[in-house]
């Protein structure tokens, strides 16, 4: 019979105890009595009577639970370092649901960027009920803080993004928006191509450089997993991660199954980034691209932080499919400043490669694909005929682009391209004029060369 | 860690420090904060089980030993030593993974709020077993 006692300690008070940010341990005992203790990276907070240990290698602990469902867990709470006892007793393993959902996604991103993908798989969750939940040392109880509040600054955030048009304000105005108001100081904003299968960097916050243009392959790592999945991905402690990849890896290789394993992948953004949440952006069930904020902090995102942050990816994908929806061909600012003389003595030598619509400008790479052959187009109008205004309409109606249908889309490579330009080149700028309108900037006379 | 269990085989854990093989090599030592470690030492004195895993913060390799607890009491200078030198080693190993001291300082001290004592727990290693996580986990030593 379930003993429906109030636990000592309610989980929900030491909710950080259950983010995977200081191992746990856990003693089970076999139905002959020998105990068997292991170590655990993570024990999920189900609810506030059950907790979920995920299941991805026969072993012990496992065994023992079938015949003896008694076992206890040792959890530590970051930053106070108090300890709590566990006492649970196993109930099932469930397969599929909500719980096993969203822990194959973590571990698979986990996974997937440590090449460990054929190596860790969720078989699935063991989900034990919990009986009492005490603190180690009765003696040496810390005063539990309230959780906070978010309500003011989600207000505040959807009141900055309403002020915003077009697509590339808003976009810089939300991620400004994440560090004033809930000091994520680190993030960036990745689109799907068009094939869908790689995603590139169309905004940053926080980074120098600012990583814009890089790119993942769909499906692969935290962030193509998470857009692959259309799921929210959250790592709160990725050098613990890496650590037991590569003692997994080890084992792995000691037995010579080498052809198991697959590369590790470098992450895009912080060099020493130790938590990571990925949001993806989903309107009307398509996908519109992924948010990542990074932390240099161990244990930066607790589950708040993604609930909170679930509803800001919520509105700024809501806000960009409003912008990309509204339609952009009616000019509304029609003053442009006008382009200075080019000055005939500083040239500039920009190359287009064929093969990929990469561009080169004085032999420094610019961008590729999509972007590269917009660029291209526009610069080849420019030296034809100086012209230098355009609009979105016309690049989009323009056949000789070869563009796929990318009505949504031509926006994000615009930006992408502006902000390529901004970072790489001090003469050519692509100036947006108001609604479906461009303007290219040019400060150096161009010589246009094109290869195969 | 260490783990234990009683006559309903109920289990029960925590937190060890300091271990120390006898000269002798046919026993190992470990201390235990008394005032974390009733329902332990009791278990120890009903039936002696236990299971000490030992592992490595750095690279996440461990061990585990089975085996039968011989004898408790409280710790001595050698005991206490071990213990010093222990918790001076995972300070240091955990520094490189950028946890604070001060985090692993509290770990201790909250176990000795109350009592300051250390118990020394001995036991005779049974069985040992590789316990670094992957598909080698719990495979005999």
């Amino acid at each position: 019979m379930n003993d429906a006692r109030a636990l000592t300690i309610p989980l929900d008070s030491i909710a950080a105890c259950f983010e995977g940010i200081v191992p746990a341990s856990v003693c089970s005992c076999s139905r002959e009595g020998l105990p068997n203790v292991t170590y655990l990276s993570i024990v999920h907070r189900l609810d506030e009577r059950h907790v979920g240990l995920s299941f991805q290698f026969f072993n012990k602990t496992r065994k023992n639970t079938y015949e003896n469902p008694r076992v206890q867990m040792i959890v530590v709470r970051p930053g106070s370092a108090e300890q709590f006892r566990l006492d649970l007793k196993y109930l099932r393993t469930e397969t599929d649901g909500p719980a096993f959902d969203r822990m194959r996604a973590r571990l698979d991103a986990v996974a997937s960027q440590t090449g460990m993908s054929r190596v860790f798989k969720l078989r699935g969750v063991d989900v034990y009920e919990v009986l009492d939940c005490r603190p180690v040392n009765e003696e040496s109880r810390s005063e539990i803080l309230p959780q906070a509040e978010s309500m003011r600054e989600l207000e505040a955030f959807t009141e900055r993004l309403s002020a915003c048009e077009g697509l590339d304000a808003l976009l810089s105005t939300a991620l400004e928006a994440l560090a004033d108001l809930f000091g994520h100081r680190h993030s960036f904003v990745m689109f799907p191509d068009e094939e869908g299968t790689r995603l590139y960097t169309g905004a940053s916050y926080g980074f120098d450089p600012s990583g814009v243009g890089s790119e993942v392959v769909v499906g692969e790592g935290m962030l193509g997993l998470a857009a692959e999945r259309r799921s929210v991905v959250r790592v709160t402690n990725i050098a613990l991660d890496r650590l037991i990849a590569r003692a997994v890896r080890s084992g792995v290789e000691r037995r010579g199954e080498r052809d198991i394993l697959e590369k590790e992948i470098a992450l895009p953004g912080l060099p020493e980034v130790a938590s990571q949440l990925v949001l993806p952006l989903l309107s009307r069930n398509k996908l519109l691209g992924v948010l990542c904020l990074q932390s240099a902090e161990t244990g930066r995102f607790l589950e708040t932080d993604e609930r909170v942050m679930q509803i800001v990816a919520r509105h700024l994908a809501a806000s960009m499919a409003n912008t990309m929806a509204t339609d952009p061909d009616e000019p509304r600012v029609a003053a442009l400043p006008s382009s200075p003389e080019p000055r005939a003595a500083s040239q500039a030598a920009i190359k287009h490669y064929r093969s990929d619509d990469s561009i080169f400008i004085d032999d420094t790479y610019l961008t590729k694909g999509i972007p590269g052959r917009l660029f291209w187009k526009l610069l080849q109008a420019f030296v034809a005929t100086g012209r230098a205004a355009f609009t979105n309409k016309e690049i989009r109606l323009d056949a000789s682009m070869g563009l796929p249908d990318i009505k949504d889309n031509l926006e994000t490579r615009l930006i992408l391209l502006r902000r390529r330009l901004d970072e790489r080149c001090e003469f050519i700028r692509l100036i947006p004029a108001g609604r479906g309108r461009l303007h290219l900037d040019v400060h150096r006379s161009l010589t246009l060369e094109e290869l195969p | 860690m260490l783990g234990t269990r009683d006559s309903e085989l109920v289990p029960e854990l925590v937190r060890a420090w300091g271990p120390r093989v006898s000269r002798d090599r046919t026993s190992v030592s470990l201390c235990v904060a008394r005032a974390v470690s009733a329902r332990t030492l009791g278990n120890l004195e009903d039936n002696g089980r236990m299971a000490a895993t030992f592992a490595s913060p750095g690279n996440s390799t461990a061990i585990q030993i089975w085996g039968r607890c011989i004898e408790t009491g409280p710790a001595r200078r050698l005991d206490l030593e071990a213990v010093e030198a222990h918790r001076d080693a995972f300070v240091e190993l955990n520094k490189g993974l950028g946890v604070p001291r001060a985090f692993i300082e509290a770990l201790w001290q909250r176990e000795l709020a109350g009592s300051e004592q250390m118990v020394t727990v001995r036991f005779v290693a049974e069985q040992i077993f590789n316990q670094t996580p992957g598909p080698d986990a719990g495979s005999p030593l």
